[in-house]
Parts: C-alpha cells; structure tokens; sequence
C-alpha cells in the first residue's frame, strides 16, 4: 500500500488512459439498415416504442454520446444486435397486423414483468423507462383491438374432423418424435392434474396446465420455490371457438409443452427441460435444440417464481 | 488534458457497469411464488374434482367466467374413445366455474379468480337402466343449492353429459 505513492498512481492513470484509448479502436459495426416495414400502430403508441424500444428493437437505433466509446459501446452494440434478432420494429410491418398486435401484447407482458427495458440498460438510460400512464396508453390500444371474431363454419369443420378422428383412435400408440433437444413424448400428461387454466384474447387460445404427481404434491406443501427435481407440467393450448351468444369452447387441438424439473440435466435452460410438440399429429416443435432459447427468453422473466408463469390452484390434495 | 477526459470517462464507465449490474436501482414488480388460493374449493364437496382428469373446458365472454370439465377414471375414459354421451354407470364428472382476473404475469390472458359454482352429475345404472343424480355448489364455503334425479338427463345435466371431449392427442 505505502510503495503507491501519488507518482505510481499517475502511471496506473496513464496505462489506464491508454488502454482505454486502444481499445477504441476495436468498434463492431453497428448499422442502421433501411426501415423496411415498420410496425403499424398510432402516432402516440409508436412515441412510446420509439423513445423506450427503438434504441434495441429498430433500425433507427441512436446511441446516447456516452454509449459510443468502448467498452460501453461493446456492451451496447450487443444489447442491439440480440434486440434486433428478438424483435425489429422496423421490420415486423410485413406481419399480418394481428401478428403485429401479438408482439405488443407479449411487449407489454416483458415491460410489467420488469425484463423490459433491460433493467441494466434502463439504469444507464433513465428516459427510457416506460410510465404507468404510457403502458396504459399501450394497453388501451391492445385492448380494443382484441377481435370478437366468431368461429367459421370451416373452422368448426376442420376441428370436428380432428376429434372424429382422435376420439376413434386416441391411444394409436404412434410414433412421436422426440424434441430437436432429446426430450421424448410424455403421453400420460392427460392424465395428470389440472393446476390451473388461462384464457387468452390475444391469441384466440384456451390453454388447461397440468402437473404430475411431484407437481401436486409440491403444491399440497406449499413448496413451489424451487419446485423439486422431477416436477413436469403440461401446457395444453386449443383454438377457441367462439359463438355468437359469447360462450367459448374448445376448438382444434393447437399444441402441448413442457417443462420438466431437473437442475443438473437441464442446467443451461434455468434448470427446466423444454419441449413442445405442435398439432393434433405431434409434430416436435423447432428446426434443433436452440428452440428453447425461445422459451427461456420469456420463462426467464419469471426468476421470482422459479421461471413457472403458473399460479396453482390450491387444494389439491 | 485528453487522458485526463479519458480517464474520466473510463472511472465512469467502470462505475457504471459496476452500478448497473450491482446498482440498487429501483426493483422493478414483483411476482412472487404463490398459490391461487382465491381459486381453490372451499366447503363441502361430494368430492374434489380437481383430483380427476380433464375433459374439456370452456368460458363465457359475456359472464368473465372459465369453467373445467373434470372426470373421474371412468368418466374421462369414456369420453376420450366415445363419441357419444352416453356415459357408463360409476362415470362421475364436475364442471368447476371460475370467474376470471387478468394474469397480472401476462397481459392479454385471464386466469382464475374465485370459484362461482361446482356442479356435479353422477351415472349409476342398476338392471340396465341409468340414473342421473345432479348436484349444484355455490357461495363461499360452497354450499349446495340444487340437487335434481332424473331417468333421462335434462337440463344442467344433459349440458354437462352432453359436452364432448377436447382432443388430447
Ligand atoms: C411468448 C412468451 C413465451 C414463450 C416463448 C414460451 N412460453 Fe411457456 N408460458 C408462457 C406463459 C405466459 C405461460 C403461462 C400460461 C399461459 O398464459 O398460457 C407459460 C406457461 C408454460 C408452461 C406451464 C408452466 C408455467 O410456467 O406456467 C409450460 C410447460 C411452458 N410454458 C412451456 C414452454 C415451452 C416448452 C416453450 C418453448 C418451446 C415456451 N413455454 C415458450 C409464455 C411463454
């Protein structure tokens, strides 16, 4: 401590400056491509995106002047690279606009869970905070733009077809495959118990989840964080069909998922095994294995809860 | 001068990351690992339903209710390889109404707030002619506030029987 005189600390400033001047040499380019289909929504809907979301989520990103020198330009120019991959607002106009709409309504889910804006970058960039008032102007506008379109007659076909189908031959034994990460098919999850249901309006989905046998007993304890090792759940999702009266019913068969609890296996995906399977065929869902990265990009705003959205119903035992 | 400013910005940068990834910045909402205990089955019920299985579910815009048809092991069998409704004796189902709350971890979605009504419909069958016993439950603890027999399933009962099974390939 004593050989550190103030003559030393000039040189460690020195070598320090220098260093920082060096590395600024090493600047990955970070393009603003063309606005090629931005996303259609009203004028004071796109200020909020555009004040709070574009820096990462658009072609017009406009670094603030202390984002620009290194190493906090390193830090920054990555948060809009992967900001870009997740969503482009310059590019997702293209989409139907139900889709579009759909994109804002799991936004919105990402702001009020408090993983949006990245709270690292909204600690350095204060102005991009998102109000109470400026997400009740986000949701206003979602809200009435939810459709009460009522099911087709084709659509009522297509699904009395699948059930026809299903109900005459459940259990041939088919093939599933398993999921492009090695999950297998759990075929019992019809079996297990319901824990709790979500209707949802966005999407047009109702969706039962279910538990196995070291999920319910978890819940009769009250011991959900962390769930144990070998907890499953099942997320069963069908296409509503709504009637003219208001009443909802279940339509085609959509998809079902899981996670399974298993911290050592499974630790690089928050400790849960991800797996979906897709229509009423089974096809595994995802082109490999990084398919879960999508899962845990929104299950890893639940790190309070053990990255399980679920609230169970309680009283199960 | 210009090491000077760079250093400056350095400290600041350093200090930045340090606070941003350390920093005690305001926490964001909470959301805590809990039970939906509003939602669960207080009183007196013939039975728990949420112990059997799935067999479909439904909602009702107009009412911001969800509804869950349960079955027991014979029930729900039978109504995945049948198509029709005409469920054997022992088959027992429960379709469990809840009004709904938005999902305050997902906004768009509706969950389950608080139990409206249990009803239940119970198959028996004796020298080969069925009987249908129904029951209904309400209020907070559930208590029951009807209970019909028929020979021919009519009303609730039939409605219930009468819903047909989700696919659950
Ligand atoms: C767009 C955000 C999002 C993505 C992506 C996502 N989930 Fe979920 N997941 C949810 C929400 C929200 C719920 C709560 C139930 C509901 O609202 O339907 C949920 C619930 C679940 C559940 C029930 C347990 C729980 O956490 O409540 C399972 C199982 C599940 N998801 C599996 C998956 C799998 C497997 C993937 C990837 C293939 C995936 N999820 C991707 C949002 C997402």
């Amino acid at each position: 401590m004593n050989g550190f005189g103030p003559g030393r600390w000039k040189w460690v400033a020195l070598i320090l400056a220098l260093g920082f001047l060096g590395i600024q040499f090493i600047r990955p380019a970070l393009p603003n491509k063309p606005v090629t289909a931005e996303l259609q929504v009203p004028p004071d809907v796109k200020q909020i995106l555009k004040t709070s979301c574009y820096n990462c989520h658009s072609n017009e990103t406009r670094l603030s002047w202390f984002d620009k020198p290194a190493p906090a330009y390193w830090i920054v120019s990555n948060h809009v690279k992967e900001g870009r991959k997740h969503l482009n607002f310059s590019e997702i106009g293209s989409l139907p606009l139900a889709q579009q709409q759909g994109v804002l309504f799991e936004s919105i889910s990402q702001i009020e869970l408090g993983a949006m804006p990245l709270p690292a970058y909204e600690r350095l960039h204060p102005e991009s905070e998102i109000t109470p008032q400026q997400l009740t102007v986000l949701k206003n506008y979602l809200n009435s733009a939810v459709s009460n379109r009522v099911v087709t007659a084709e659509e009522i076909g297509s699904a009395d077809a699948e059930y026809e189908k299903w109900v005459h031959s459940p259990s041939l034994a088919k093939e599933v495959s398993p999921a492009p990460n090695g999950i297998g098919f759990l075929p019992d999850y019809k079996n297990w118990r319901a824990i709790s249901s979500t209707e949802r309006d966005d999407n047009h989905t109702m969706r039962v989840i279910l538990g196995n046998d070291i999920a319910v007993n978890a819940i009769a304890h009250n011991q959900i964080n962390p769930w144990p090792d070998g907890t499953a759940f099942a997320k069963v999702a069908w296409l509503q069909q709504l009637d003219g009266t208001g009443a909802i019913r279940t339509g085609a068969f959509f998809q079902v998922e899981f996670m399974m609890r298993d911290n050592k296996k499974y630790a690089d995906t928050l400790g849960w095994g991800f797996a979906r399977w897709r229509g009423a065929d089974l096809k595994p869902y995802g082109k490999d294995a990084t398919f879960t990265g999508e899962c845990v990009g929104c299950h890893i705003a639940l790190s309070k809860t053990d990255y399980v959205f679920t609230a169970p119903i309680g009283g199960q035992q | 001068m210009r090491l000077q400013m760079a250093n400056i910005f350095l400290n600041g940068f350093v200090f930045g990351i340090v606070f941003a990834l350390f920093g005690c910045g305001g926490e964001k909402p909470k959301v805590f690992a809990s039970l939906n205990q509003t939602a669960s089955l207080m009183g007196d019920l013939p039975a728990n339903p949420l112990a059997w299985s799935v067999i479909t579910s439904s909602a009702s815009r107009n009412d911001s209710t969800m509804s869950t048809l349960y079955g027991n092991d014979v029930a729900s069998q039978y109504a995945r390889t049948n198509p029709d409704h005409k469920y054997p004796n022992g088959s027992a189902l429960s379709l469990v109404t809840w009004t709904q709350q938005e999902d305050s971890r997902w906004f768009g979605a509706k969950i389950p707030a608080t139990v409206k009504s249990v009803e239940f419909v119970l198959v028996s069958s004796a020298a080969g002619s069925p009987s249908y016993s129904y029951q209904k439950f309400e209020g907070t603890p559930l208590k029951r506030s009807s209970a019909e027999e028929y020979r021919v399933p009519a009303d609730r009962a039939a409605e219930l029987l009468s819903q047909r099974g989700a696919v659950l390939p």
